[in-house]
């Protein structure tokens, strides 16, 4: 197969094939983490440039072990740009990566289509969307979709489950985009105030009752809920939102026998994912975050890695 | 009325089919309105056209060879203590596969075997045509204090063996480590020889030297090629 | 003196069979035939191209004054010439907002300065455009405001609306709304559906349009009085405009190039570029096909582009930060009519024509409804189009200030060669098609 991509921005214009071969190499990538000496030369010599505009530690982390592991200097560059000064921060930015010579720009900001736009801007730069607003993740949908398929196998027919909110939510949009490739029924469940207005145009069902999104689903997916949802009004109360869609084990209980349950994190325990649930024998939270640095090793190699 | 700029294809904007949200992209990446933005797209890479030349080595000639180096091995080290085979990948993995069926045959030993992936140690990722793609590592144990035996099927450059060498050093401390090739096909750019060779094969740079194996391709057998087209650089070993 | 020979002649609600000549003298319309001969006249020969009454575009926004770094009259009236129209009407969403009759009388000289399209200014119908008090209407009609409009928003007090088209009903200056509903357009950015379902970006609903559409015909019934809809770009805005015209009531609207030939998914196809981002926002597909069927069956009165040049500061940034709005006086005629021939040619040549012309004259005070006609006597606006020129749109060759659009790089076929305001020629590329 022949690596085309340069950029990861969204995951719509990857293939079947591709994303196959994606976590075949995501594989490999894992054995390199299991060695005494976790470095390889691959990357040597490459520019990473993380350039969140939102705090996170976890995936910035992640990108950044990634990276060291296959040799590339990893600079980390955090901005908490004001609202006021946010247009003026990014076109500078732009400038200060073009004469940083950086070969990867990893992104996260606030806002939709940001990566879209340095990837229009820097002609030599591969671009990686960490999260663009509520756009999408695409990187944690594909630890998701490795996780899932280490554990589950061939994806081809699975049913999956996303529960919560969904309209606030880029892991989401970009879960649904990874895993509906691979041929996973998608349904989503939570508060109608909490869903998209048309979810049929993603291709995905929609069902209020979480217990009928859960019935037979092969992966359980718990999206993380904000307080802030119910200050602004769209959630009654966390109890009640914790009774109607949390992951509860009588939920989980409906699933089909060989079901994962999924969280992205953090979690907010009691809220939209109950301890026993999160810490029980079908979750597999742990090794999503654990395949999150072998599939960012995978990316930066690809797309970095190969042929210009 | 004569057109003045060149006229390239029209693309009826209300009537295109619409395609489902998530799979926008246009077909082929052409018949598009606006300029291509987004995901950049590596350039296509030059095609590597080979056609046959000769067969040099058929089914019977390969294992009479892998026989010979099998014996060679066991000479060399004074017995099979402590060794180990490492395949490189990717047909160096069955070549090897074979030495060990037949030291088990043979000696009555089962030579620990495992394989090397050295794809992220190589130095000429930029220049090769090939799409650099990771196959797995899997190593028997630790090699430290170990006799390791590479096994590959062409020794061309040696650039391949130079980042296994690395990648050996990153997984442990072996006491020896010997190179075991099926074809050695001249043309060395680094100080690198084997230990054991199956045929010497003399051949020019736009020739590639092919081993086959059942396995994989289906037959047992070591052709040479000529270039037909594509870029200066071929498949080194 | 002025002969454009062998065209064929489109006045506004007919196009004649056969080439004709027009004779255009002392800034009027002197005579039309086959085969005119003129002493002393400049003579040009069209080959067969369409020959139409000036073009009129109702809604621009020249920035002037306040914003001269985007836009000014100027450059603003040379890019409408350029883009073959001969008349625009300036918005008034200016710093400060023009809301007295000095600033109108202003902006008139200022585009009689420029010397190229005839510029005539659209008065706020607030002052200030706050939308609590009423404006010195009458006073700026006499001074030469042409329409009243608070666009940029609508007139969202109904009392003042309603007073508001008291007022005009006998001033012979209609009011332009904005059909906006703002408590439920806050913060959006796309159009509700398909693109901020995916996206999670806020949407604009097609209802915060309709309601506001439903509200001003209401007003309209009750008061006896024009109203206009600007930039109309849902089936449900149509629908409602379509059953205040079969009531008989003055309801009219106007629809842009780029509602006609855009739609919400290019926000996604092209990677959240800027370009596409504009309010009323891209709509539906359904949508589109809705907006080509009022232009067949007359539902929709004028095209207006809605030009809105931005400098690139405020335009070339992450789809999210850049402000709403099309610039596209060069290359609107051309974009229309692309799509139009691209799509089959869904509505007749004229009913087309008509909404550069005679629809747009008709809306305007007493004094320019002649400017869509080329009867004799008439003012002499002419632009010619070429449908079969094709060219590619090139946005560093703008006479516009703006620089981001988006048909940039695109081949249109259709083009306007040539316009004439009064007879004086303010664009000519004939010689482009040779």
């Amino acid at each position: 197969m022949e690596w085309r991509h340069k950029n990861l921005i969204t995951l719509e214009g990857w293939t079947r094939e591709e994303l196959g071969f994606f976590l075949d190499q995501t594989e490999y990538m894992e054995e390199l983490l299991s060695r005494p000496i976790k470095k390889v030369p691959a990357l040597r010599g490459k520019i990473v440039v993380n350039c969140f505009f939102e705090n996170s530690t976890r995936t910035r982390s992640s990108f950044e072990i990634a990276g060291k592991v296959l040799s590339a200097d990893v600079i980390n560059w955090s901005s908490s740009g004001s609202s006021a000064s946010k247009g003026e921060s990014l076109r500078d930015t732009v400038w200060t990566l073009e004469a940083m010579a950086a070969d990867a720009v990893v992104v996260r900001h606030g806002e939709v289509g940001v990566p879209d736009y340095l990837a229009k801007k820097l002609k030599r730069a591969s671009i990686f969307n960490a999260g663009d607003g509520t756009n999408g993740h695409p990187t944690q949908a594909l630890l998701d979709l490795y996780t899932a398929r280490q554990k589950l196998g061939n994806l081809e027919g699975a049913r999956m489950a996303i529960i919560g909110d969904v309209l606030h939510s880029r892991v989401a949009r970009s879960n649904i985009q990874a895993f509906r490739k691979m041929g996973v029924h998608v349904t989503l469940s939570g508060p109608a105030t909490l869903m998209p207005e048309n979810t049929a145009s993603l291709g995905v069902g929609y069902v209020s009752d979480a217990r009928e999104a859960a019935r037979g689903a092969d992966i359980l997916y718990f999206l993380r809920m904000q307080r802030e949802r119910q200050e602004d009004g769209l959630i009654p109360s966390i109890d009640e939102y914790h009774r109607r869609w949390g992951g509860t084990d009588s939920l989980v209980s409906l699933s089909s026998p060989r079901a994962v349950v999924m969280h992205p994190g953090p979690m907010n325990r009691g809220m939209e994912i109950a301890s026993s649930v999160a810490d029980g024998p079908r979750s597999v939270i742990l090794e999503q975050v654990r395949s999150g640095v072998a599939v960012r090793m995978a990316l930066l190699y690809l797309c970095l890695g190969g042929v210009r | 009325m004569k057109i003045r700029q060149e006229v390239r294809y029209f693309r009826p904007l209300l009537f295109r089919p619409f395609r489902k949200l998530f799979c926008l992209s246009p077909a082929g990446g052409k018949g598009f309105f606006y300029r291509k933005e987004g995901d950049g797209e590596v350039t296509a890479q030059t095609e590597r056209r080979w056609t046959e030349k000769a067969s040099v080595l058929g089914k019977e000639d390969m294992e009479r060879i892998l026989r010979r180096i099998a014996v060679e091995i066991v000479e060399r080290n004074k017995g099979l203590e402590q060794v180990i085979l490492l395949g490189i990948q990717r047909r160096g993995v069955y070549l090897a596969a074979r030495l060990r069926e037949m030291l088990k045959e043979s000696e009555k030993v089962k030579v620990p075997t495992g394989e090397l992936d050295i794809t992220l140690y190589r130095d000429d990722i930029s220049v090769l045509a090939d799409q650099p793609v990771v196959h797995s590592t899997s190593v028997p144990g630790d090699i430290t204090g170990k006799r390791v035996v590479l096994v590959d099927d062409v020794l061309f450059t040696g650039r391949t063996v130079r980042a296994a060498l690395d990648a050996i050093t990153d997984l442990g401390r072996p006491e020896r480590v010997q190179l075991a090739v099926l074809i050695d096909r001249g043309h060395r750019e680094l100080p690198i020889a084997a230990d054991y060779v199956g045929k010497t094969v003399p051949t020019s740079r736009s020739e590639n030297v092919e081993v086959r194996v059942k396995e994989l391709d289906g037959e047992d057998r070591v052709v040479i090629c000529e270039r037909t087209g594509g870029t200066e650089s071929g498949v080194e070993a | 003196m002025i002969l454009l020979r062998n065209g064929r002649i489109f006045d506004g609600k007919n196009l004649g069979e056969n080439c004709e000549d027009l004779l255009l003298k002392d800034g009027v319309v002197a005579r039309r035939g086959a085969d005119l001969s003129a002493e002393g006249a400049e003579v040009f020969d069209l080959g067969g191209k369409l020959i139409c009454p000036g073009f009129i575009d109702l809604h621009v926004h020249f920035r002037d004054p306040g914003y001269e770094w985007r836009e000014d009259t100027e450059s603003g009236a040379r890019a409408a010439a350029s883009g073959g129209y001969t008349t625009v009407v300036t918005m008034p969403n200016t710093d400060p907002a023009v809301d007295n009759p000095v600033a109108v009388e202003y902006l008139v000289a200022r585009g009689k300065r420029a010397g190229a399209s005839r510029v005539l200014p659209s008065g706020c119908v607030s002052k200030g455009r706050q939308g609590k008090q009423l404006a010195e209407l009458a006073l700026m009609a006499e001074s030469g405001a042409v329409i009243f409009t608070d666009d940029g928003a609508p007139v969202s007090d109904a009392k003042l609306l309603k007073t508001a088209l008291l007022y005009t009903r006998d001033l012979d200056v209609r009011i332009m709304e904005h059909p906006e509903e703002p408590s439920l357009t806050a913060k959006s950015q796309v159009n509700e559906g398909a693109v901020s379902a995916a996206t999670g970006m806020k949407g604009c609903p097609a209802s915060a349009e309709v309601i506001d559409i439903q509200r001003g015909i209401i007003l309209s019934r009750e008061t006896d009085s024009p109203i206009h809809f600007t930039h109309v770009s849902t089936e449900l805005g149509i629908d409602a405009i379509r059953q205040a015209k079969k009531e008989g009531l003055p309801v009219t609207c106007d629809v842009t190039p780029h509602h006609l030939s855009l739609d919400e998914t290019y926000v996604l196809v092209s990677r959240f570029s800027p370009a596409y981002k504009v309010s009323p926002p891209l709509r539906t597909r359904k949508d589109v096909k809705a907006l080509w069927d009022a232009v067949a069956d007359g539902t929709a009165d004028a095209i207006v582009t809605d030009h809105a040049p931005y400098h690139m500061d405020d335009k070339d940034l992450p789809f999210q930060e850049a402000l709403s709005g099309i610039a596209s006086l060069e290359c609107a005629v051309a974009a229309v009519l692309d799509t139009w021939a691209k799509t089959g040619r869904p509505v007749p040549l004229e009913r087309l024509l008509e909404l550069f012309t005679s629809g747009p004259a008709a809306l305007l005070s007493r004094q320019w409804r002649s400017l869509g006609s080329l009867r004799e006597g008439s003012p002499a606006d002419v632009t010619v189009l070429d449908l079969e020129a094709i060219k590619r749109v090139d946005v560093n060759q703008w006479k516009s200030k703006a620089r981001i659009c988006p048909w940039d790089g695109e081949m249109l076929q259709g083009w306007p060669v040539m316009a004439l305001v009064e007879g004086r020629v303010v664009m000519n590329r004939l010689k482009d098609t040779e």
